[in-house]
């Protein structure tokens, strides 16, 4: 495994030799379909399949370990806003009263629909950064020519994301040196913690800014003036092309796509009113 | 035909005070340094050293506020007339701490940035950072992102993205300062290469002295913010009391025939390596007090 400022990615994978901009674009686009898609069996669906596409490209999957806890109170925030925070609607299929709390099917079946809605588009952003150098997403960026000043400042916000998560882990193991050890500790007294990490963290965030500017001035790089307006080859792209497969997976993806708007809108698909699975439940809870 | 040297760099009455400082940085230094010399800048911490560097580049008065007198003039020219990002092309700095000074996400991307900024050809590009990775040893670590590797090979990579910028002048200001003895060696043996290959003007700043006068031709000592001492490597550590007194340790092989001097065991120039010591050292101890 290799780590990124975003994660871990596989030392070898055969997700490598498709071109960086078609993982974005898978990123952009199939993130996007559980938008359109209602029934929870098919966003599960397109779960189950990113986690295949993930075990594929050979991502470690023990990783996925870590996304557990992330899942459930994700979950639990969400029934508990749509149910117990949810209001009253005499106008809703009521399930159940406790106390001056209203439990109506209407908003445990929108609870359920979002949940599954958003655990995809979860997936779908765990396997591009498992997937994903932080070269690879400049490199989708370039190649679509969005501007090299755009992607830079991407790739300077990164860097500087990275730096950040570095000088607090010295200013933590240099607090741990001193004795301090937040161990059985209360939460208020963590976050007091917490706050006093910051006066450091900001203190060397501005002498890194400063070495930072004064390394792209060293390097010839300029915003403005002339030196800005020189035209620049981009050296990186040359190690990238796009290749039949890479054509064949956007156009997939694309049509597929396609598809599922026509379907949703043209045929009604994905409705809630299709879904076995919700009414599987429905028919549990009455 | 008469060879003639030039100057690169002429300092003339220079001083440099930072904005809401008492003390100015550096104060009335007058400075030459001519084409392809290799010279040694010394000095304790706080002296001016590299607040001398920036002032070399450009990025003093570019990017401090303070307080300028006299000229500091790169090529004839001073740097204040130079447009954004010109005098860069001209004068490469590699600073102190590597960490800071990386822009780029893999070791190859920020070999090739600078090149990039300057606007060189894919081949140009391309032929460039094959000879800066054979230089510095660095292929196997082009796919690296740069945060992930040691820190001598930070420092490597700092050094070879400015050299394959080819500057005519590179100022490395403390290229050493936090690394082991081998790294250090690694960086030096660049440095070594470049001298005798590349005929580069380099200026070094740094406190490992046993290296730097195996290389420097000429040394110069600040402290304070003021020049104490400018004059040829060996010439300079003729003077190793007036050094030892500024608090200045010359290299151990100094050092020894120093104290050998004061017993009144040697006379002579001090030798600035450690063969040059031997041969010195058997004429000692075969009876002559002359090295």
């Amino acid at each position: 495994m290799n780590k990124t400022l975003l994660g871990y990615v596989p030392n070898e994978s055969p997700i490598y030799a498709v071109h960086p901009f078609v993982k974005l674009f898978f990123l952009l686009i199939v993130s996007l379909f559980p938008m359109f898609v209602e029934s929870p069996e098919w966003n599960i669906l397109l779960m189950v399949a990113t986690i295949v596409l993930m075990w594929l490209s050979k991502v470690d999957m023990r990783t996925l370990k870590i996304y557990i806890p992330v899942a459930i109170s994700m979950g639990s925030i969400i029934l508990l806003s749509y149910t117990v925070m949810g209001g009253t609607h005499p106008e809703f299929e009521l399930l159940a009263r406790l106390g001056p709390v209203n439990f109506y099917w209407e908003r445990v079946r929108d609870a359920i629909v979002v949940y599954f809605r958003v655990l995809p588009m979860i997936f779908t952003m765990v396997f591009f950064l498992s997937t994903s150098r932080e070269r690879d997403i400049i490199v989708a960026m370039r190649s679509i020519k969005v501007p090299f000043v755009a992607t830079y400042i991407f790739a300077m916000a990164l860097r500087a994301a990275g730096m950040v998560l570095e000088d607090f882990q010295i200013v933590r193991q240099a607090e741990k040196a001193r004795g301090y050890d937040p161990a059985g500790k209360s939460i208020p007294y963590k976050v007091r913690q917490y706050i006093m990490y910051m006066v450091p963290l900001f203190a060397l965030s501005l002498r890194r800014s400063e070495e930072f500017t004064n390394a792209l001035v060293a390097r010839g790089y300029a915003f403005t003036g002339s030196a800005s307006k020189i035209k620049r080859a981009d050296y990186i792209l040359t190690h990238y092309s796009f290749k039949y497969f890479d054509y064949l997976i956007i156009a997939v993806i694309a049509v597929s796509f396609i598809a599922l708007l026509l379907f949703r809108y043209g045929f009604g698909a994905f409705a809630t009113e299709e879904s076995v699975l919700l009414s599987l439940l429905y028919q549990a809870l009455h | 035909m008469e060879l003639t040297v030039s100057n690169v760099i002429e300092i003339k009455d220079y001083s440099w005070k930072y904005l809401n400082t008492s003390a100015p940085a550096l104060e009335n230094i007058n400075l030459t340094i001519e084409e392809g010399s290799f010279v040694g800048i010394i000095g304790p911490n706080g002296s001016g050293k590299t607040t001398l560097a920036y002032s070399m580049d450009g990025l003093i008065p570019g990017q401090y506020n303070g307080i300028k007198k006299g000229t500091v003039s790169v090529f004839g020219k001073e740097v204040e007339d130079y447009e954004r990002g010109e005098l860069q092309r001209l004068v490469g700095v590699v600073f102190s701490d590597p960490e800071a000074q990386f822009t780029a996400m893999t070791v190859e991307d920020e070999l090739v940035f600078g090149m990039e900024n300057i606007g060189l050809s894919i081949a140009e590009i391309q032929e460039r950072l094959d000879w800066v990775t054979e230089l510095t040893q660095l292929g196997p670590l082009l796919e690296k992102p740069p945060y992930e590797i040691s820190g001598g090979q930070k420092q490597r990579v700092a050094l070879a993205a400015v050299l394959a910028m080819r500057p005519r002048v590179l100022i490395l200001d403390e290229p050493t300062s936090m690394l082991d003895p081998m790294s250090r060696e690694r960086i030096f043996n660049v440095l070594i290469r470049l001298k005798a290959e590349e005929n580069n003007t380099i200026v070094v700043i740094e406190h490992s002295l046993e290296h730097l006068v195996r290389l420097a031709e000429r040394m110069i000592l600040l402290s304070n913010g003021a020049l104490l001492l400018d004059d040829s490597t060996r010439n300079f550590f003729r003077q190793t009391e007036f050094l030892l007194e500024k608090n200045v340790h010359p290299p151990g092989v100094i050092g020894f025939f120093h104290e050998l001097s004061r017993m009144g065991d040697y006379e002579g120039d001090p030798p600035l390596d450690v063969e040059e010591a031997h041969i010195r050292l058997q004429k000692v101890l075969q009876g002559g007090k002359k090295g």
